[in-house]
């Protein structure tokens, strides 16, 4: 049987000179196996690329001869390509070898795929699903670099000098945030289903509705779908449902959303959820939609006790954690406290209840909105400050849909090695960086336009439906993101010490972020597009730059990336971080990384790494209170870690070779890699050098003499 | 003898009030740092000292601990001469 990945010369008798009559099968690209035909070489040169007739007949023949001379048995349409390109490349046609590549990946790197675990995304499992999204990023990827966007952004993004993120996901914006609002006035009615439903009538069926809605969104945006006020627009529908309904209900939708592993890519939807202890103040007298889609004739304000009988029974679900005793990876559920939470009754009572699941599990974040400022919040820390006209689409609660159309990452460390200590030569730097960045957005905003302007008959159908006299994508509402990876490296490369080691060093940094933001407002105001900065969660990209920095620009960044260089375990503390390993009072390090927060529009987030240790509830809610009245720090979130049993299905507190209940060694790690709880065995090695470096506050979290509780010293 | 801050930013409609009145101590012997929020050096420093409104006034001593502040408002002259004295 001939193999199908073979050309066969199956008239060897027939003279090497009647290439006419040469009989060759290629095997190509559309499963098939076809005759040789010299022309095809010919057609395709002229169909994807601006050479001349003569030339393409030219390099045909040539093709051929090498071919008919060769000893070769086998040809693939690749092989074929790759000839061709080559004698493109002798006639000095850069430009036409490139529209002529062909996009794909070596049998090697497949078959490691398949075999092997992708480590880049750690939310991303291992089987069928998870390779076939591997395979089609890489091949997306490939085309954004040659096809979206310039060979000077491509090229900058191949140094390293910036990271153009979901270049996988290049044919989709990056994250989107919305309210239950939209579906629960216009049912579940997307393009491409095969039915259409009404709005839900019943709790469970807008639960369904949600999920299935997140998944559409999902493979329709590459990173969070983030929701607002989740516990509040659920509310009218729970009148009348008693506590242990309200209960499953909780359940459900934590359940649901935690065991989306069978969605895109075998990925959970990495899902937010807003939540309110009151009634935000933007929402209060906003008539309230209830069953059927229908207005009930009441304010949201009216469902003060419904909205907070959900959240309390969500927290209680987060609590117990899975079948396994583990925390819920997703939903993150983001808690905002604001100044009015701490005048709605009760507050006390709800704040001791998150505090209490946030040591035990870890699951809360705590989202602090001070002043009159309202947030969204999505992805791992990006919230959205709500503008004047934002207020007032409030009071139609639906049109509020945000979304960031692509972060782009600037490796700072690479402008402190190229600055030679000159702060001029700095601050032009990042300037440029900023410059490449902000023509990297240009680039990705026009292609995603293309896209959207096929309308229903283009490939982000769902983002252009139109229910309420507007695309569900608000293009005018977009943001672009620019990100920052190793601040506190950069500083250490430009003035000899790291930003918490002294003074000077810290303003240092402030001043980098503060001219990187004047920077942005100067570019949105120059483009007309809004550039804000963000923390950028860098799971994979703090690695790779830290790598791609040793290649470059060694020996220095041998002396200045973090982690263990023997191990290969090496990284960039992300964003504005201060070191990991720092020891300082955890009160000490959300204060002085939340001077950096007001500078960073698209949100920030400090983490408190708890380690084993299990602070108490009335500790936690102090710190938080005092986070909120003594700092700006925008959010903040306890990561305790954990070790899981496989064998016994059991779960314990710390990080442990061997598991305590049955002795068993089949254990997985469990802990907050970014912004999100996973595995460890699923981590990169420079997140791996991470992890051992964390400082997790021990010195800090002290026990009572009466070992009755552990607090933390504020 | 400390320091006074002065942070403003250039559309800011109490902001010359504050730059006066730092101007008038200036003259008489005080050191004065001005910073402006629309430069990165400027924008850095309140962001050191949590400025979030402009015109801020604050009154350090010696040691850079901070004696009094007035965020968002301007200080008669006598009330920072209070705090100078003090």
């Amino acid at each position: 049987m001939m193999p199908v990945t073979d050309i066969r010369e199956r008239q060897r008798d027939l003279s090497p000179g009647d290439t006419t009559d040469m009989a060759l099968f290629v095997r190509t690209s559309e499963e098939s196996m076809e005759g040789w035909d010299r022309q095809r070489i010919v057609d395709a040169l002229m169909r994807e690329t601006y050479i001349d007739p003569d030339t393409a007949d030219a390099i045909s023949q040539e093709v051929e001869v090498i071919i008919r001379s060769s000893t070769i048995t086998m040809v693939t349409t690749p092989l074929i390509r790759e000839l061709v390109d080559a004698k493109l490349i002798e006639r000095g046609l850069e430009e036409a070898r490139k529209q002529h590549t062909r996009l794909g990946m070596p049998l090697y790197d497949v078959n490691q795929l398949i075999m092997h675990p992708n480590k880049e995304n750690a939310n991303v499992p291992h089987g069928p699903e998870a390779t076939n999204l591997t395979l089609a990023e890489t091949i997306k990827k490939e085309y954004a670099l040659l096809h979206v966007f310039s060979q000077e952004v491509a090229d900058a993004h191949m140094r390293g000098d910036i990271h153009l993120h979901d270049l996988g996901f290049i044919d989709r914006p990056y994250c989107s945030g919305q309210s239950l609002e939209y579906i629960k006035k216009f049912g579940l009615n997307l393009p491409n289903s095969l039915s259409m439903a009404k709005p839900a009538k019943h709790p469970e069926v807008l639960l369904a509705h949600m999920v299935k809605f997140a998944a559409g969104l999902q493979s329709h945006f590459a990173g969070a779908i983030g929701w607002d006020a989740v516990n509040l627009f659920f509310a009218p529908y729970l009148v009348g449902m008693g506590d242990a309904e309200v209960k499953q209900l909780a359940q459900m939708l934590i359940f649901e959303f935690s065991q989306q592993a069978v969605a895109r890519g075998g990925q959970a939807i990495f899902t937010d959820l807003n939540l309110y202890w009151e009634v935000p103040r933007h929402f209060r007298d906003v008539p309230a939609i209830g069953p059927n889609g229908e207005f009930t004739g009441k304010t949201y304000n009216e469902y003060l006790k419904e909205a907070q009988r959900f959240v309390w029974a969500l927290f209680e679900v987060y609590g117990e954690g899975d079948g396994a005793g583990r925390p819920f990876f997703f939903p993150k559920p983001l808690v905002h406290i604001t100044e009015d939470f701490f005048r709605t009754p009760d507050h006390e009572r709800f704040l001791n209840h998150i505090c209490s699941i946030a040591a035990e599990k870890g699951n809360t974040y705590f989202v602090f909105d001070r002043g009159e400022t309202a947030k969204i919040s999505e992805c791992c820390r990006l919230s959205f400050k709500l503008e004047a006209s934002d207020l007032e689409d409030a009071h139609q609660p639906w049109k509020m849909r945000y979304s960031a159309l692509q972060n782009v990452t600037l490796n700072l460390p690479r402008i402190g090695y190229v600055s030679d200590g000159n702060d001029t030569k700095l601050f032009e730097n990042i300037s440029r960086f900023m410059d490449l960045a902000v023509r990297a957005h240009l680039e990705k905003k026009s292609f995603i336009e293309r896209l959207l302007s096929l309308g229903d008959k283009g490939p982000l159908a769902l983002l252009t439906m139109n229910q309420d006299g507007e695309s569900y994508l608000r293009m005018r509402r977009a943001t672009y993101l620019i990100g920052m990876v190793g601040l506190n490296e950069m500083v250490k490369v430009h003035t000899g010490h790291e930003m918490h080691e002294s003074k000077d060093a810290f303003k240092f940094g402030l001043q980098v972020i503060a001219h990187m933001k004047l920077l942005a407002e100067k570019m949105s105001e120059r483009q007309g597009m809004r550039f804000v900065l963000e923390q950028t969660p860098a799971e994979s990209t703090s690695y790779r730059f830290a790598k791609l920095d040793m290649r470059f620009h060694s020996p220095q960044a041998g002396y200045v990336v973090k982690g263990d260089i023997a191990r290969g375990e090496i990284y960039y503390t992300n964003s504005t971080y201060l070191s990991n390993d720092a020891v300082i009072n955890p009160i000490e390090r959300v204060r002085q990384e939340g001077l950096f927060h007001p500078l960073i529009e698209a949100g920030s987030l400090t983490h408190i790494w708890l380690g084993e240790s299990r602070p108490s509830a009335a500790s936690l809610a102090n710190f938080v209170t005092k986070t909120f009245q003594l700092t700006l720090n925008d959010q903040i979130a306890f990561s305790p870690e954990f070790t899981t049993c496989n064998a016994c299905a059991r779960t314990v507190r710390g990080l442990i070779a061997r598991c305590a209940y049955c002795g068993s060694e089949d254990v997985d790690g469990i802990t907050r890699i970014t912004g999100y709880f996973t595995k460890v065995s699923s981590w990169n090695k420079g997140k791996l050098g991470e992890l051992r470096d964390r400082y997790r506050n021990e010195a800090f979290i002290k026990k009572r003499p009466d070992d009755a509780q552990i607090q933390i010293s504020v | 003898m400390g320091s006074i801050k002065i942070f403003t930013k250039r559309e800011c409609p109490k902001c010359p009030a504050a730059k006066e009145i730092g101007d008038i101590l200036q003259q008489k012997g005080q050191q004065v740092q001005y910073y402006d929020l629309e430069t990165p050096q400027g924008l850095a420093e309140a962001a050191f000292y949590s400025v979030l409104s402009t015109p801020t006034i604050l009154v350090e001593d010696e040691q850079e601990r901070i004696l009094a502040g007035w965020r968002g408002a301007v200080p008669t002259l006598q009330e920072i001469q209070g705090i100078l004295r003090a």
